[in-house]
């Protein structure tokens, strides 16, 4: 049965995305505020780190591409982070204690990285114009504060759940 | 140290990237047009993406209703002050209604560019990396949605349809950066004095209306629609009202900010308007003409 858990959670939270995407931006003292759901790729970095890399990987790129597809319109932007993302942080994960904590803090430096990236991708291509300094504020600090919410709230059951996957798996399910 | 990465690794690292970049420049190339395969994936994806976004809408809408009803006795004062002044104002609009349907009549003219079919649909989903400012709606070509049409809610113009599969619809909303979204608007007063909305501040969130024409008074406070000559977009969909009014870079025409009278966030039901009127591809659906060349 868990067996279909753990890529239920990740479809599941495919979808939640652009359904919190739609409350965003939120307005606090006449500025707006941008926050961007990155729920999947926590949930891969803790697929990666505590159960399998190449299983991440591969949920890392159809689900990459999947929302390229549906809602960039240009196919290889997340399809290219979302693995590159999983791997990096499973080639970190091996170097250090993978304790619940580090792997909250490393999924919080991986949704900074994911960011940076996919800013410098979209000033490339020319879909946004604003300046870093307004990126820092207005996008990446709002960003990890409303992730590492998330995060605080969900990434233990994440490693509960996936560290009895992984158990199975090792008893020859 | 251990090495990052072996030579294999390295290999499939650069073919990788060169598929990446390959895949790039081949969708950027055509973005407002979907072949068959990514439209089908917009379909299913967007199927399962309404079961999961209805049941929100669901919810928010009721804690919206209880957030309404908390605010009922005030609104009820502050709204029964202005029924005593809507009875009469209906009563006029009954009468400039007939009237004008007479007058219609005794010029013969049948075609009227205010006259729209309005297909109401749901928005499932917001882009969720939001660089640029996109909806999708659960309606698509079979239920009459076309590229270029007006998108509005109850309170003004939200933006436009660029992209259709056969059941979901790419909407951009006018709070966009791009510089090819044009809205042919008009101000209104005791003369129409017409414009292009062109263009959105980021900083104060306020969209500008630009090439009105110098002679022409434009003041702070009045109403902007849009004005049904851009080619596709029905006329008087209400798009905001005038908050400062200068001239552009050059001096020659003036330029206006105006605040949207929609609201951009918290978008859940909307309505796309279909034109009754001869629709041309003009000013409206730059998007799609000047943008490609003129294909």
């Amino acid at each position: 049965m868990i067996r279909f858990v753990i890529p239920l959670i990740a479809i599941v939270l495919f979808f939640l995305e652009p359904i919190f995407s739609l409350f965003s931006p939120i307005e606090l003292n006449d500025t707006f505020y941008f926050f961007i759901p990155r729920f999947l790729i926590v949930y891969l970095i803790f697929i990666a780190s505590y159960y399998s890399r190449k299983r991440a990987f591969f949920y890392g790129l159809v689900l990459g591409i999947l929302y390229d597809m549906y809602h960039i319109d240009i196919i290889g932007l997340y399809t290219f982070m979302y693995p590159l993302i999983c791997y990096v942080s499973a080639s970190i994960i091996r170097q250090i204690e993978r304790r619940t904590s580090t792997v909250m803090m490393l999924s919080l430096v991986m949704i900074v990285m994911l960011e940076l990236l996919s800013y410098l991708f979209a000033s490339i291509i020319a879909l946004t114009s604003i300046d870093f300094n307004e990126f820092l504020t207005s996008r990446l600090i709002p960003t990890v504060i409303a992730n590492s919410l998330f995060i605080g709230m969900f990434g233990y059951m994440f490693k509960q759940l996936i560290e009895k996957r992984f158990s199975q798996k090792q008893a020859g399910f | 140290m251990p090495r990052f990465f072996s030579n294999k690794r390295l290999i499939i690292l650069l073919v990788g990237v060169i598929v990446l970049v390959a895949l790039i420049a081949f969708s950027l190339r055509d973005r407002n047009h979907a072949n068959v395969p990514e439209q089908a994936v917009k379909d299913v994806v967007g199927f399962g993406q309404s079961l999961f976004t209805k049941p929100a809408h669901f919810v928010t809408g009721v804690i919206k209703n209880i957030d309404t009803m908390l605010n009922t006795y005030e609104e009820n004062k502050r709204l029964k002050e202005r029924l005593d002044t809507f009875a009469s104002m209906q009563a006029e609009l009954a009468d400039v209604k007939a009237n004008n349907v007479k007058l219609r009549g005794i010029i013969d003219k049948q075609e009227d560019l205010r006259a729209y079919e309005p297909i109401q649909s749901t928005v499932i989903s917001r882009n969720p990396d939001q660089w640029e400012e996109k909806l999708i709606i659960d309606k698509g070509t079979t239920n009459g949605v076309g590229v270029n049409m007006a998108v509005m809610t109850a309170q003004g113009l939200i933006g436009k349809v660029i992209l259709t599969t056969p059941f979901t619809s790419t909407v951009e909303l006018v709070s966009t950066e791009n510089s090819n979204f044009r809205v042919a608007a008009m101000v209104v007063g005791e003369q129409e004095v017409y414009g292009l909305i062109e263009g959105f501040d980021r900083q104060s969130r306020q969209l500008i209306m630009k090439r009105i024409d110098s002679s022409f008074d434009v003041k702070k406070g009045m109403t902007v629609t849009s004005s049904g000559l851009g080619g596709i977009f029905p006329r008087g969909i209400l798009i905001g009202e005038v908050t400062e009014v200068s001239t552009d870079d050059y001096g020659l025409t003036k330029l206006a900010y105006i605040r949207p009278a929609a609201n951009f966030s918290m978008l859940d039901h909307v309505m796309v308007a279909k034109r009754s009127a001869i629709v041309v591809d003009g000013t409206d659906g730059g998007n799609s003409v000047d943008a490609k060349g003129g294909r």
